[in-house]
């Protein structure tokens, strides 16, 4: 049964599109249901906080999830219709089994805050942070217990109300613990239910809370004919206890989230000067260790290699984020190069033209031009230097060397790598491969472009 | 590039090197060629303006990351020292007349070649558009130091070739605009792209010529034009860098 999310309507709305929103989600005409709120408005008002509740707590259509827990509760699609307190003693004993796979589900997707550790409440207590999809809400039928016991709250508190509007005298004796009785019933069956649920600590606190100011609201009502003493501060205590009850869990998670921000604030400017440190002291020390000793020898090596992984570490320290995507080609290429850095006595430079944030390029360019690098590195050694260019329609990686230079038509049979893996490889993907005599005249440089089909290749315009 | 046999070998050339680490400064100096003349150590912003403008060396070796001053490195230096120079030759007050890049060496015949052991993109604009005439990574060796000084103080521009491939990016030749007439200064002529994409491939000048058929003066000439537009130009990307540094 998918039945329209309850939300808020954008567009029909009087106030706030509750009703809209209402009446779309229980499939039924707006305006009964207009009708309906504005009586309830008139006995004794309840009308206008449950509008207000709803208005508060209801997430507007197309908005994000809200924050509020018992939208969770609210937005469920339930698995049947309205119905009375009876049937909600009764259901939630099948809820624990038709829950348990949702659940796990949720708890798998839980793990998004970074850096704290984070305990399951924590990832649903803050629904901001987890990105928790509709996809797996969708499927996900339990039992509208939340639905039954506010309903059965309200229904019982708008009969009282009109029963006490009618003249009929309460039997607050009977009622008062009824209605407890029944809260406590809802709460304990829930706690148990909802075990191995994530967010089970909100729910019932919430739930525990609204039935408790309910209860006071009742009381005021029924002290303003008999007034005492004792109900007045009891209905007072109880509207207070259940304000906190129901702010209890938004204070508890903005502290936390304070904590959190404040800790990775400190943490971020501990990276930040060490990383200062960092680059004044040991990338100056790195860079002389290469400027002092033989080009290509094995000290200038390890310090390369050692500079680039300290560089690579600041750089995603300074952005405080995660190092680029592995996928986009100069990320690629530069890892490829760090790589040959430490087996072969060669320096790459990798100069990338265009890239953007990200750009993907096609697979057989990428393996052609690691192909190329290898070669060099191999090769000629020295200095190497990766030019990637890209443009709208192109994308281009020159990979430059100053060894012994290489002659295309004099290639020997055996050398697959640059035959079949470089000039092979670029043919069979559309592109072409030069390869041509290098700098000065010596040395060799490995041109390879391939035109990109705007249409299928994945290509991140950034500007 | 390794080549700087072409400048006249008479008098030496005065270097002053700008860095905040005794090691790399004591370094660099044993490495630098016999071309060169180190005139002047500085450690941090105060102490580098105040050497420069005592001993007006012909060359500064500057490092983009200082310490000192108002936190602005290597370009404050340049800055302070173009004003101080304006206020010298004009007698005006400073900030009636704001530093304008590439004053520096007009006015004052000292040229600055920027060495930093950083690629972020911003650091090497922030000093080139304060009016450095090129810039190294500190992992060059002497020899190619050397190199870029003779070439600095002959008045060309060193560009290394990630500095290419930055012009290249912020000129937006990956989106494939070109200049239609030389003079404009937001996009990069044909020729000019063709330059800096040998550059950028690691080619020195001298083959960068050979490459394209082109003389080295007219090479240089090329260079010196993009340094030029790199430091004159309003291109968006170039003015938000130099917004981010205060350099506007």
């Amino acid at each position: 049964m998918d039945r329209p999310k309850l939300a808020r309507s954008r567009d029909d709305r009087v106030i706030a599109g509750v009703c809209a929103g209402l009446a779309e989600h229980l499939g039924l005409p707006v305006m009964p249901v207009r009708i309906g709120m504005l009586g309830l408005v008139l006995l004794g008002g309840f009308g206008g906080l449950l509008y207000l509740w709803l208005w508060g707590t209801v997430p507007r259509a197309g908005e994000t999830e809200g924050i509020v827990p018992l939208r969770r509760a609210l937005t469920q699609p339930s698995g049947t219709h309205e119905n009375t307190g009876v049937d909600a003693a009764s259901a939630p004993g099948a809820a624990p089994a038709a829950h348990r796979p949702p659940a796990g589900a949720a708890e798998a997707a839980v793990p998004v805050a970074p850096a704290l550790p984070v305990v399951p409440e924590e990832a649903a207590g803050a629904p901001p942070d987890a990105p928790h999809d509709s996809g797996s809400e969708a499927p996900r039928r339990r039992w509208p217990i939340a639905e039954l016991l506010l309903g059965a709250c309200l229904l019982i508190t708008g009969l009282g109300l009109v029963l006490e509007r009618l003249g009929v005298l309460l039997q607050l004796e009977l009622l008062l613990p009824a209605l407890a009785v029944l809260v406590g019933v809802g709460l304990t069956w829930w706690q148990i239910a909802e075990r191995d649920r994530p967010d089970r600590n909100q729910l019932p606190r919430v739930l525990g809370a609204l039935a408790l100011v309910a209860v006071g609201v009742l009381m005021f009502f029924v002290t303003s004919r008999e007034p005492s003493v004792w109900t007045v501060i009891a209905a007072a205590i109880a509207v207070l206890a259940g304000v906190a009850l129901a702010i209890a869990p938004w204070v508890l998670r903005i502290n936390r989230e304070l904590i959190a921000e404040r800790a990775a604030r400190a943490r971020e400017a501990e990276r930040a000067h060490i990383a200062a440190h960092l680059h004044d002291s040991v990338l100056q020390t790195l860079a002389l260790i290469q400027q002092r000793s033989e080009p290509g020898s094995e000290i200038a090596r390890i310090a390369r290699g050692q500079e680039r992984e300290l560089r690579e570490w600041l750089f995603r320290g300074a952005d405080g984020g995660s190092a680029p995507a592995r996928e986009a080609v100069d990320a690629e290429l530069r890892v490829h190069a760090q790589a040959l850095e430490a087996d072969y006595a060669v320096r790459f430079e990798i100069v990338a033209v265009g890239v953007g944030s990200g750009l993907l390029a096609p697979d057989p360019i990428v393996a052609a031009a690691r192909e190329a690098m290898l070669n060099a590195a191999r090769h000629a050694g020295g200095d190497v230097t990766v030019y990637l260019e890209a443009t709208r329609d192109r994308i281009a990686i020159d990979v430059t060397d100053r060894g012994p230079g290489l002659d295309p038509d004099a290639l020997p049979e055996g050398r697959m790598g640059v035959r079949e893996s470089i000039l092979g490889r670029m043919e069979r993907a559309g592109g072409r491969a030069t390869i041509v005599p290098g700098p000065g005249g010596s040395g060799t440089s490995v041109r390879l472009a391939l035109p990109l089909d705007a249409g299928e290749d994945t290509e991140e315009d950034g500007r | 590039m390794s080549e700087g046999s072409m400048e006249p070998g008479g008098a030496p050339i005065r270097v002053v090197i700008v860095d905040d680490h005794q090691i790399f400064r004591t370094g660099l100096r044993a490495e630098l060629g016999d071309e060169l003349e180190v005139v002047g150590e500085a450690a941090d912003v105060d102490e580098a303006v105040e050497c420069i403008s005592a001993s007006a060396p012909d060359v500064v070796l500057l490092d983009v990351h200082l310490p000192g001053g108002s936190g602005g490195g290597g370009a404050e230096v340049l800055q302070r020292v173009a004003q101080r120079v304006q206020a010298e030759s004009r007698s005006d007050p400073p900030h009636l007349a704001p530093a304008h890049p590439g004053q520096v060496s007009a006015v004052h015949g000292t040229r600055f070649l920027a060495l930093s052991v950083s690629d972020a993109a911003d650091d090497v604009v922030s000093v080139i558009r304060a009016g450095a005439r090129g810039y190294l990574t500190k992992a060059a060796s002497g020899a190619e130091v050397t190199a870029a000084v003779v070439r600095v103080h002959g008045g060309d521009a060193v560009f290394s070739p990630r500095l290419a491939g930055f012009v290249l990016d912020a000129f937006g030749t990956g989106l494939g605009e070109t200049a239609a007439r030389d003079d404009e200064l937001d996009r990069l002529s044909a020729r000019e792209q063709e330059v800096m994409r040998m550059i950028a491939r690691g080619y020195a000048y001298k083959e960068v010529a050979a490459e394209l058929f082109l003389s080295i003066k007219t090479v240089e000439t090329h260079v010196s034009n993009v340094l030029r537009k790199l430091q004159l130009s309003n291109r968006h990307e170039l003015t938000a860098w130099a917004l981010q540094r205060r350099l506007l």
